[in-house]
């Protein structure tokens, strides 16, 4: 069972590079929503590293842990969504670039 | 064999379905695709014996969390981005930032000693429970205790801020 | 992957297939002529013996009819919306149990499609999904109504999701499993709803509000929102639409007749027999309740899922983890 499965690398590298997409859409993407899927899928590779960690070492800690980044990723949406709806309301547009009134 | 079948499809899935999160214009579209990413993980999970995070991804990750957005999305008719990505230099810089992320996680992932590259014993036998709701109870509830009762006291915190943050202010 | 597992697999899977949609046809019926005689009127008669060919004439005619496409509306996710209805409530139907297990040329086959260790996360996992098929429909249709029935269907069916999920947890941590086929075999001895009588009433009312249907249908009825999500649907996405209503239905009565009344265990008929009768009582109970009570308005809806039945339901889940922990 354990010679037939894809080795370990192969997960890592897989987290990695969704990792790495998640990376350059929060940096080269506008629209806030965007940004905060792009940060939910960072947090999604990350969680895909743990689960394979998790295996390859046979404890269980891993999966608490990608248990505990889930419920923290639900409360993190929650909030972001309420101020990202707080601040549409006020200047109809989800550009961030548009949201600079603390620039110096 | 079977298993090296699945987790192609699965990360060939993902990967798409991400990059088209990423470059997607249209913002109902990018969380479609969002759903995609999470369900081939799912699918991941189970292909690593984690069956009750499988089902939990599924369960709150792809049915509420995104519901969420995709509600969001469309109560505040975020139709379509006029410039998809950030104009100039912003954006090249962007993209070598993320090249130069890609290049240093898959040093780490490839590297033999010191990261958990080639030089790995054969994964130990798994018990029978692994993964499963009665094994991720058994810890969560007494080794993890203390996380636990934090965590449901933040999601407390969330919601009372959700319904703060969202409320008209009646002037 | 030997033959003999694909070729059961395959018969499995065919059978359900077929069973379901012959029982669509056969509930649509019912639930005409038992909503006619209800209202003192006699419901369908004129095409074959008592009106029971009515629902393949009115399959007939949505097949017939144009497929009109919005102009402005969003294509893929107009032809996807459905779509994802009716995959998610075949889906779920491949867990439901519906007998024990026989003996056939030396291999034990259970009678159903895959025995899932986390079957029921499985289904609550389903259903979770099937809420896209009705956030969707409404977003991709373009236009106001469907926007709110979707919109209102969509949080109406999250907020029940939970309630209900919580219903089934004393039952887990009675036999101890999560899987269905093991929940039914537990039951061989005592149904469990005598124990779990409230839980049983919670998951009621918590499935009725699931699958849309009435005193819960607020987002799809007539005089309320046109048509609400499915306004803009014609044809075969609306039928599918109406089948993937349908067969929520057979899956959540089969998720409680599982839980709660038994399973498959009955005196002198075998197993299936007796799930089939239990199943025909239930959709006749669906039925029933649309012809008996007026429908909730959208707030009383939902202040009753989220102040009524989801504390009453931890209540449950509380008092029967003390219950099992006292007696042992």
């Amino acid at each position: 069972m354990n010679a037939m499965m894809p080795p370990l690398v192969a997960y890592q590298i897989l987290a990695g590079i969704l990792f790495t997409i998640g990376v350059v859409g929060v940096l080269v993407r506008r629209s806030a929503l965007i940004i905060f899927m792009s940060i939910e899928l960072m947090l999604n590779a990350v969680n895909l590293s743990f689960v394979a960690f998790s295996r390859q070492h046979g404890s269980m800690d891993g999966h608490i842990f990608v248990f505990f980044v889930m419920a923290v990723a639900a409360a993190e949406v929650a909030i972001g969504l309420a101020i990202l709806v707080a601040i549409f309301r006020k200047k109809e547009t989800a550009n961030v670039d548009d949201v600079h009134l603390l620039k110096g | 064999m079977l298993e090296t079948v699945l987790f192609s499809f699965f990360a060939l899935t993902s990967v798409v379905c991400a990059l088209g999160v990423v470059f997607h214009r249209n913002p109902v579209h990018c969380a479609l695709l969002l759903v995609g990413v999470l369900l081939s993980l799912s699918g991941l999970f189970i292909l690593l014996n984690a069956q009750f995070i499988a089902a939990l991804q599924v369960i709150v990750y792809a049915g509420a969390i995104m519901v969420l957005f995709l509600f969001v999305l469309m109560l505040l008719n975020f139709r379509q981005d006029p410039d998809v990505l950030t104009p100039g230099a912003a954006k090249g810089f962007g993209f070598l930032f993320g090249l130069l992320v890609m290049v240093e996680l898959l040093w780490t992932a490839l590297s033999p000693n010191g990261g958990e590259g080639g030089g790995l014993p054969a994964a130990p036998p798994l018990p029978a429970d692994f993964g499963s709701p009665a094994a991720i109870g058994k810890i969560l509830y007494t080794t993890w205790l203390f996380p636990f009762e934090i965590t449901s006291i933040l999601l407390l915190v969330a919601v009372v801020g959700a319904v703060v943050l969202a409320k008209r202010k009646f002037a | 992957m030997d033959l003999a597992l694909i070729i059961e697999a395959t018969v499995k899977v065919l059978v359900v297939l077929g069973f379901t949609c012959v029982s669509v046809i056969l509930i649509v019926w019912m639930e005409r002529k038992v909503l006619g005689h209800m209202q003192d009127r006699i419901g369908p008669e004129r095409v074959g013996p008592f009106g029971i060919l009515q629902t393949v004439a009115d399959g007939i005619k949505l097949f017939m009819k144009e497929d009109l496409v919005p102009s402005q509306a969003d294509k893929v996710l107009y032809f996807l919306a459905p779509a994802l209805s009716i995959i998610t409530a075949l889906v779920a139907m491949t867990v439901i149990p519906w007998g024990d297990s026989f003996e056939f040329f030396g291999r034990t086959i259970m009678l159903h499609i895959t025995d899932v260790n986390v079957a029921v996360l499985f289904l609550l996992g389903t259903t979770s999904m099937g809420v896209y098929g009705i956030v969707l429909g409404g977003w991709s249709s373009n236009s106001k109504y469907p926007l709110l029935g979707g919109l209102r269907s969509s949080a109406q069916m999250i907020s029940y999701e939970l309630a209900q999920g919580i219903s089934i947890v004393p039952i887990i941590m009675m036999t101890g499993s999560l899987s269905l086929a093991e929940i039914g075999r537990a039951q061989a001895n005592m149904w469990f709803i005598v124990p779990q009588f409230f839980a049983f009433l919670i998951y009621i009312i918590c499935a009725v509000a699931e699958t849309n249907r009435a005193p819960f249908d607020l987002a799809e009825a007539e005089s309320e929102l046109v048509a609400g999500f499915h306004t803009e649907f014609s044809s075969m996405k609306f039928a599918l639409y109406f089948l993937s209503e349908y067969a929520n239905m057979m899956v959540v009565s089969g998720v409680a007749i599982t839980c709660f009344l038994g399973a498959w265990h009955g005196p002198v008929l075998p197993g299936p027999v007796w799930f089939l009768i239990k199943l025909g009582f239930f959709l006749f109970c669906y039925i029933w309740l649309r012809a008996t009570f007026p429908r909730l308005r959208y707030d009383q809806l939902m202040s009753l899922g989220w102040k009524v039945l989801l504390p009453a339901s931890l209540l449950n889940m509380a008092v029967t983890a003390v219950v099992l922990v006292l007696k042992g």
